[in-house]
């Protein structure tokens, strides 16, 4: 039916066009499923598996880890990992920063190590920790080892640092400097007592 | 069977599963982002917030459609490691015989180990000051972490000392335009963001750092073609004032030749929105060390680690456009 | 043959047994008539206004300095205001018009409340007028495909809320329970523009987000509104004109389903270019939907040709046929375009060129105008009861675009092909690559003048016919007014 433009159009006699009911060819839904498994498979090798930090032409988190620059005298993470697997904060803490529920708090996230100024923490590690605790939303009761004789200044500041910048746990503090522990170790030296909570949260961590 | 209702949720999922995928997640994963730090020693808070005129700026940029015809992403293919000597360290010929021996190995396995351009080694006895001068330079290239820790280990037996740098490549970083691929944190404290789409002009993202001269920007904002030759740009000229000389000259006054200058007794002033673009497009830098885009910094020798300045190392060796006012 | 009386007949008196009768076509058009008239032909204003923009911004490349002391006509604010005038000012209402007409035409009941309608169309317009103002003016928001300013952006929302719930209602009346394909189509599309247009406007431009966020939900909106709501639309006009016109059923109502399917729930995921300053997760899963998006083409591709069982010259044998066999066609090869830039070799070179405006450009003007246009060219004539003053005008018109699309498009596609492969060479000066592509620009600007002319001449025909109408109309109605004095007069 091909209505020359023009005649009127028959207003009246019109029908609504119909749809037929053959069905969709399988060769369409086989080649649907194909390009469905190319697309798993593409988002798989190149997607970084929705992980925020991987950007093209890195394809996984672990090739973003690989590629990070390595100065070429070790950097204080670096030489901080080295002081935490000593072992001296391992044992404890576990190689993933999680600790053991009741026992030793998680430093992965935690309010505690990320804040911006590093006081509270460096006494903590100079002098240990005891009496009952929190530790995001946790409590703990334990012990906490003072580590200001084991430990040279360098050395706390490095571990400081590999913890609050280590990007597996998603830390992002800034890093502390050896002169920053010598100062806080002048501030208290003659202390002998870890601290406990009250006492840590009385110092301000910009001392 | 009515069918409209399930139109409607067939409809509703479908837009609801790209809402999550492209409006609720990216605002979870990128929308709450702060300010980072770099990597790779110094630490330093990036970004930073654009000072008040370079914020006007990026208003007049918005205003204007720049960014119909000039794009702010910098794209990187690959990355690849460059094996560099910071020192040459007490006894510099069996350096020089280590790095010979290394270029060996990079002729006949140019898969694992290639030589840079500036390394250019000949014979080894005449021209040790040749290799040597000009240090912190980097004399090979290697596309895996394997073959740049083995290289690194044959040079680390001298007493020279030995450093791997972090260089990402791709055409964009070759021609000039970034040290590495820019990502989301260099946006951070824009509003509107305008990435750009299209390069009919340059891409923008590191011009404050191959073009830092703010006349040069007024030239070429006021005559295109004064400072890039049959350039298709739109002369902005109504960003510009052209009065009578008062007193005196005013110091802002634009210094034209020719049929481009304005007359006798008159001189062409940078309106306010015009200063404001400028600052805007001198602040344009993206090639801070981060986590998502590592590259290695370059500290100058001599200088205490913690100075801000972002050289890209190996620049000198690639066709980057020289980075000051041109040559006229 | 005159002009069709207004909606007087006896079965709109009330009666019950009203119910009984169907409604007439012409009943329904006659319903359809003022929301329309106003919607196509100011659409076609717009149309005309925005290619007049487009060509301003296509001589700029040839002749910098070619009113650029101006700041309002500056390239940079020219450029999107045409963009804007036909997205906003021509595309939306046409389909809003085409699909108030099908709703009500295959639901078999007359437009609900049609002055309404009206209103809202008038202030959409309003709405539109405000933010090309707006954007001259150097209001533009800054991101792509949403420069209007809020302030017109909430007109718009508004003129748009009120012809949707119209057409909802129609629907919602429709005497005729089975669904045609067209049909939910269409309802997809009244649904998807109000969700996307609300929450880009809400987190872009009155709670902003912060940073990179703010791109991706641009990239976002824009992708959804220029593939799936132009296709869903385009898509309803093609699979209901393509069988009406031909006398043939659609071929497959399940391939259709299939095709609603694949656009609806990959295309709206295909937005996220290659090159974005995003993690690598959603380049990667728009690269997935675009490469997926072959599927419904292919659909499509399918169902229309077996429809025409093989002849594909049948769409050549009608004017109307015509406008839509061709936006079938660049349907399909647009639709080809945006699938291999699922492949990262492809779009490592075709990014940041021209080959991404010619597929845009032939999305909106080769697919979604032409079909529009076609569907115009169907429904006034039936609306107004009277034919098109000049079919000359229709068949010229044809032509004039299709040459205009084809020198439009084609050296665009081409010149960004040979941009981007020279981009690759960071040796080449890029000065030298942008100039390299003049020449192909010299005759995009030829399209772009066959196109601007082609629609003064779709306007033209559109105005002439509408005011034929109502001269006629006031012909009549005067020669009806002065009989009924006369007989008084003359009584003794």
């Amino acid at each position: 039916m091909n209505p020359e433009p023009q005649q009127s159009l028959p207003i009246t006699a019109e029908a609504e066009p119909q749809a037929g009911r053959t069905a969709v060819p399988v060769w369409l839904i086989v080649l649907l499923f194909l390009m469905l498994y190319w697309g798993m498979v593409y988002f798989d090798s190149h997607g970084g598996w929705f992980n925020e930090q991987v950007y093209a032409p890195y394809r996984n988190f672990q090739e973003v880890e690989a590629w990070q620059p390595v100065t070429g005298a070790p950097g204080l993470a670096q030489l901080g990992k080295l002081v935490y697997n000593k072992p001296t904060c391992v044992a404890c803490h576990q190689a993933d920063g999680k600790g053991t529920a009741g026992q030793f708090p998680s430093l992965v996230q935690s309010e505690w190590v990320q804040e911006p100024e590093p006081g509270r923490i460096i006494r903590a590690v100079l002098y240990g920790i005891s009496g009952p605790f929190q530790f995001k939303g946790q409590s703990f009761n334990g012990a906490m080892v003072p580590w200001k004789d084991a430990l040279t200044d360098e050395e706390i500041a490095a571990v400081l640092t590999y913890v609050r910048t280590n990007p597996e746990w998603g830390n992002k503090a800034p890093e502390v400097k050896p002169e920053r522990v010598k100062q806080v170790r002048e501030k208290t030296k003659g202390r002998n007592q870890p601290f406990s909570q009250e006492e840590l949260l009385k110092v301000s961590p910009a001392d | 069977m009515n069918y409209g209702p399930l139109v409607f949720l067939a409809a509703f999922f479908a837009l609801a599963s790209s809402w999550c995928g492209f409006v609720l997640t990216p605002q979870l994963q990128i929308g709450r982002l702060q300010q980072t730090n770099t990597v790779g020693g110094a630490g330093i808070a990036y970004p930073i917030a654009r000072p008040g005129l370079a914020h006007q700026g990026l208003d007049v940029y918005r205003a204007n459609g720049c960014a119909y015809c000039h794009s702010q992403q910098v794209g990187q293919t690959g990355t690849v490691l460059d094996i560099a000597l910071t020192d040459a360290g007490t006894n510099q010929a069996t350096t020089v015989a280590a790095l010979l021996k290394l270029a060996e190995s990079a002729t006949n396995q140019p898969s694992a180990l290639t030589m840079l351009p500036s390394f250019q080694p000949g014979s080894s006895n005449a021209i040790t000051e040749s290799i040597l001068g000009g240090l912190p330079k980097a004399f090979f290239r290697s596309t895996t972490r394997e073959a740049a820790n083995a290289a690194a280990k044959a040079l680390n037996s001298t007493s020279a000392k030995v450093q791997l740098w972090v260089v990402p490549v791709g055409p964009d970083i070759t021609r000039g335009w970034g040290g590495r691929r820019t990502v989301a944190e260099d946006y951070l404290f824009d509003t509107p963001v305008m990435p750009g789409s299209q390069r009919v002009g340059p891409d923008l993202a590191n011009v404050g750092t191959r073009l830092p001269d703010a006349n040069w920007h007024l030239l070429h904002l006021y005559a295109p073609r004064l400072e890039v030759k049959a350039s298709t740009m739109p002369p902005y000229r109504f960003l510009f004032e052209k009065r009578k000389i008062g007193r005196r000259p005013s110091p802002g006054a634009l210094s034209l030749s020719g049929n481009l200058a304005p007359g006798p007794g008159y001189e062409i002033v940078p309106r306010p929105e015009a200063k404001a673009l400028t600052a805007y497009l001198i602040s344009l830098h993206a090639d801070a060390p981060l986590f998502d885009a590592p590259i290695s910094v370059l500290a100058p020798a001599g200088a205490p680690a913690s100075t801000n300045a972002p050289a890209v190392p190996g620049a000198a060796s690639t066709n980057a456009p020289p980075t000051n006012a041109p040559a006229k | 043959m005159s002009e069709t009386s207004s909606p007087s007949q006896p079965s709109s008196t009330g009666t019950p047994e009203v119910a009984r009768f169907p409604i007439v076509p012409a009943d329904i058009d006659a319903s359809c008539r003022i929301p329309l008239v106003v919607l196509f032909l100011s659409a076609s204003v717009w149309l005309v206004i925005g290619s007049a923009f487009a060509l301003v911004a296509s001589l700029k490349f040839h002749a910098p300095g070619f009113l650029a002391d101006s700041a309002w006509l500056t390239y940079g604010r020219v450029r999107p205001a045409g963009f804007n005038c036909v997205l906003y000012g021509f595309c939306i209402p046409a389909g809003l018009g085409v699909a108030l007409w099908l709703l009500a035409r295959l639901g078999r009941t007359r437009l609900a409340l049609p002055g309404l309608a009206t209103v809202g169309a008038l202030c959409w317009n309003f709405g539109v007028a405000a933010g090309v103002w707006g954007i001259l003016a150097g209001g533009s928001t800054g991101f792509e495909n949403l420069e209007m300013p809020p302030y017109s952006a909430r007109l718009v929302f508004l003129g748009y809320l009120m012809i949707v719930v119209w057409a909802a209602l129609t629907f919602h009346q429709r005497r005729e329970r089975q669904l045609f394909v067209s049909q939910w189509y269409l309802l997809a599309a009244l649904f998807w523009f109000p969700w996307i247009y609300s929450t880009a406007n809400l987190l872009l431009l009155t709670v902003r987000v912060r940073g990179m966020a703010q791109a991706v939900i641009a990239w976002w909106y824009a992708d959804n509104l220029l593939v799936v709501w132009l296709g869903l639309v385009g898509l309803a006009a093609v699979f209901y004109f393509v069988p009406k016109l031909t006398g043939r059923e659609l071929h497959s109502r399940y391939l259709a389903l299939m095709t609603f399917w694949m656009l609806v729930l990959f295309g709206s995921w295909g937005g996220i270019p290659e090159s974005a300053p995003v993690p690598a997760w959603m380049p990667v899963s728009s690269a997935v939907a675009r490469g997926l998006g072959v599927i419904g083409i292919l659909a499509v591709a399918l169902n229309v040709h077996a429809t025409l069982a093989g002849q594909c010259s049948r769409l050549m044998a009608h004017p109307s046929l015509r406008f839509i066999g061709f936006g079938v066609v660049a349907f399909i090869i647009g639709g080809l375009m945006s699938a291999a830039g699922a492949l990262s070799e492809v779009t490592r070179v075709t990014q940041f060129t021209w080959f991404t405006v010619a597929r845009d450009l032939l999305n909106y003007y080769g697919f979604f105008a032409m079909v529009m246009f076609g569907a115009v060219y169907c429904i006034v004539p039936r609306v107004m009861g009277i034919e098109f003053p000049s079919a000359k005008l229709v068949r010229a018109h044809f032509w004039v675009a299709a040459a205009g699309i084809l020198l439009l498009v084609v050296p665009l596609a081409a010149g960004g092909i040979v941009q981007g492969l020279r981009l690759q060479h960071a040796s080449l000066p890029f000065n030298d690559i942008t100039q390299g592509t003049l020449p192909f620009l010299r005759v995009s600007t030829i399209g772009d003048l066959l196109i601007a002319l082609g629609h003064l001449m779709f306007l033209g025909n559109l105005a002439g016919l509408v005011s034929r109408f109502y001269r006629i109309r006031a012909v009549s109605a005067w020669a009806a007014a002065t009989v009924e004095i006369k007989p008084a007069e003359t009584r003794p």
